[in-house]
C-alpha cells in the first residue's frame, strides 16, 4: 500500500470538522446560476451532451449550465429501497467531512435513473425530507435515453427489476470544473480519503 | 414525351432503387416474451417485449463511410474522446478511405454513441438487448432457435472459433423472421448494454457475478445450456460507451408504424 504522505495529511485536514458557512433559504440550486461563458468544452468533457434536463424547481437545463465548478456526482432514484439511501448518505458524509474553504467551491449533483416515477416534485420532496441544501444540491431528472447515456459515460450500469426497483452500480464521480471526470469512487462503505482529497484538488482550481 | 425524357426518368427510377437496395430491409419481429438470462430473486423472470422492426443485416462500412461524409464530426479525426476512443475506426486508412476495409463488410470499431447517432440519422434506433436477444434466439427454420439442431450447430461453431483478422462480408443465412449475421459475425451494440449487472450491483453484489462466472452459480441462470448467450452477457457487461473494439458492429431497430 503505497499512500502519498501529502494525500493523508489532506485527508487528515478534511475530517477536521470546521463549522460550515450557513447557506440564506433564497438561494438558487448550482443549476439555476448563471451560465458562465467559457467557450467550447474540452473533448472529454461531459458537457458536450446536448441533453435537456429538468431540475427538482423546474428549471430546464443543459448539463454544461454546471460548467465553472467541480460537481460531485451520483445517480440515484427516489423509491429506492437499497442502496441509495445510503449512497446520498454518504454524499452528505462528505460534505461534513469537507473543510468549508473546499465545500464553497464544489456542488453536489444527484440525477434520477426513475424517468417514469422521479418528476421534479418528487425530486423537489426528496430534497426536503433528505435536508439537501438548495444552493449546493442539484436535483435533476431525464428522459431514459438521456439518462442512459450519461449514466454509460460514468460507468453506471442499471437495470429495473419487476418491482420497479433498479439495481444499479454504486459509483461517486468527481467532475473538475470543466466535466471531465476527475475522480471515481466506486461501492458503498469506501473509505473517502482518497476522493476527498480529489476533491480538495479539484476546487483549487476552481472558477467560480 | 419524348424518349429522352421517358430514359431520364427510368434512370433515375433505378438510381433510386438502387440506394434503397443499399439500406438493409427491416425484418418484422412478432411480440414474444424474453426470458433474461440472469436474475437475482426479485427480477424480472420474463419480459414481454413488443413487436418491433430490425434490420436485416448489420451496418456496414460503405454505410458507415457515407454518414461520416454527411457528419463530419463523426469522421476518425473528428470525433471527441468523449464518444469515442482511440481505435474508432482504426481499420480504415483516412477519415473518407476505408483502404483494405471492404464495403460490404460490417462496420466495426465503433463506438456506443456514434452507432447510436448513426442510427438516429436513419430514423432508427438501437435494439434493446431484449429486442436483440430476442431476434437472436429464432432458429433458422423455427421461432425457438433451441429446438433448431443446424441453428445449434451453427452456433456453437461460431462462438468456439475466434473472429477471423478479416471480417466476411454481411450476408449470411437467414434466420426465421429474415434476420441475417446476428451470429457468425460480430458482437453488437444494444441501446442499453449497460443495464448489465455483474459487479458493482446495488445490493451489494448479489452474487450475479458468481451465476455468471462460477458453475456452481448457473442455479440461478435460466437457460444452463445458452453458452452463446452467457458469453454476450459477459461481452457486454465489459463494454463502456465509448469503446471501440474490432469485431463490435451493430445494427438498428425501429419501432412498429
Amino acid at each position: 500500500m503505497r499512500t502519498p504522505i501529502s494525500i493523508l495529511l489532506l485527508s487528515a485536514a478534511a475530517f477536521a470538522t470546521e463549522p460550515v458557512k450557513p447557506v440564506a433559504k433564497d438561494n438558487k440550486p448550482p443549476c439555476c446560476r448563471v451560465a458562465l461563458d467559457l467557450g467550447k468544452p474540452t473533448d472529454q468533457s461531459l458537457y458536450l451532451l446536448d441533453s435537456i434536463w429538468t431540475s427538482d424547481v423546474g428549471r430546464q437545463i443543459k448539463l454544461g449550465a454546471l460548467r465553472g465548478r467541480p460537481q460531485i456526482v451520483a445517480l440515484f432514484f427516489t423509491h429506492c429501497e437499497y442502496a441509495c439511501p445510503i449512497l446520498v448518505g454518504e454524499l452528505k458524509a462528505i460534505e461534513t467531512k469537507l473543510p468549508a474553504g473546499v465545500l464553497r467551491n464544489v456542488d453536489f449533483l444527484l440525477v434520477s435513473i426513475d424517468s417514469k416515477r422521479d418528476t421534479p416534485a418528487e425530486l423537489a420532496v426528496f430534497r426536503e425530507k433528505r435536508e439537501l441544501l438548495r444552493d449546493r444540491w442539484t436535483l435533476l431528472r431525464g428522459g431514459a435515453d438521456d439518462v442512459r447515456e450519461l449514466a454509460a459515460l460514468l460507468g453506471v450500469n442499471y437495470a429495473e427489476d419487476s418491482r420497479g426497483q433498479f439495481a444499479h452500480t454504486n459509483l461517486i464521480t468527481l467532475l473538475n470544473a470543466d466535466g471531465e471526470i476527475a475522480f471515481q469512487h466506486a461501492g458503498l462503505k469506501q473509505d473517502p480519503a482518497l476522493l476527498v482529497a480529489a476533491i480538495e484538488k479539484a476546487t483549487s482550481g476552481a472558477q467560480r | 414525351m419524348s424518349m429522352r425524357l421517358v430514359l431520364q426518368w427510368v434512370a433515375a427510377l433505378i438510381a433510386l432503387c438502387a440506394v434503397r437496395g443499399a439500406e438493409p430491409g427491416l425484418a418484422l419481429i412478432p411480440e414474444a416474451t424474453y426470458r433474461p438470462l440472469f436474475r437475482g430473486e426479485k427480477d424480472a423472470q420474463e419480459v414481454r417485449v413488443a413487436a418491433f422492426r430490425l434490420d436485416e443485416r448489420p451496418v456496414t462500412n460503405g454505410e458507415f463511410l457515407a454518414f461520416v461524409r454527411e457528419s463530419p464530426k463523426w469522421q476518425r479525426s473528428q470525433v471527441k474522446r468523449l464518444f469515442a476512443d482511440e481505435r474508432y475506426l482504426a481499420h480504415w486508412a483516412s477519415d473518407l478511405d476505408l483502404g483494405d476495409a471492404r464495403v460490404e463488410q460490417p462496420v466495426t470499431n465503433v463506438s456506443w454513441f456514434a452507432a447510436k447517432t448513426f442510427a438516429a440519422s436513419k430514423g432508427k434506433r438501437l435494439p434493446t438487448t431484449a429486442e436483440w436477444e430476442l431476434a437472436a434466439s429464432a432458429g433458422f427454420t423455427v421461432r425457438d432457435g433451441a429446438k433448431d439442431r443446424d441453428f445449434q450447430a451453427e452456433l456453437a461453431r461460431w462462438y468456439a472459433t475466434p473472429s477471423p483478422s478479416v471480417l466476411p462480408d454481411a450476408g449470411g443465412r437467414a434466420n426465421v423472421f429474415g434476420v441475417r449475421d446476428l451470429h457468425g459475425l460480430v458482437w453488437e451494440w444494444t441501446s442499453d448494454f449497460n443495464s448489465a449487472m455483474v459487479t458493482g450491483d446495488a445490493r451489494g453484489d448479489t452474487g450475479l457475478d458468481r451465476q455468471l462466472f462460477c458453475g456452481a452459480g448457473s442455479v440461478g441462470a435460466k437457460d444452463t445450456g445458452n453458452f452463446a448467450a452467457f458469453m454476450r452477457f459477459g461481452f457486454r457487461s465489459s463494454l463502456r460507451a465509448g469503446y471501440t473494439v474490432h469485431n463490435l458492429g451493430f445494427r438498428c431497430a425501429k419501432d412498429m408504424p
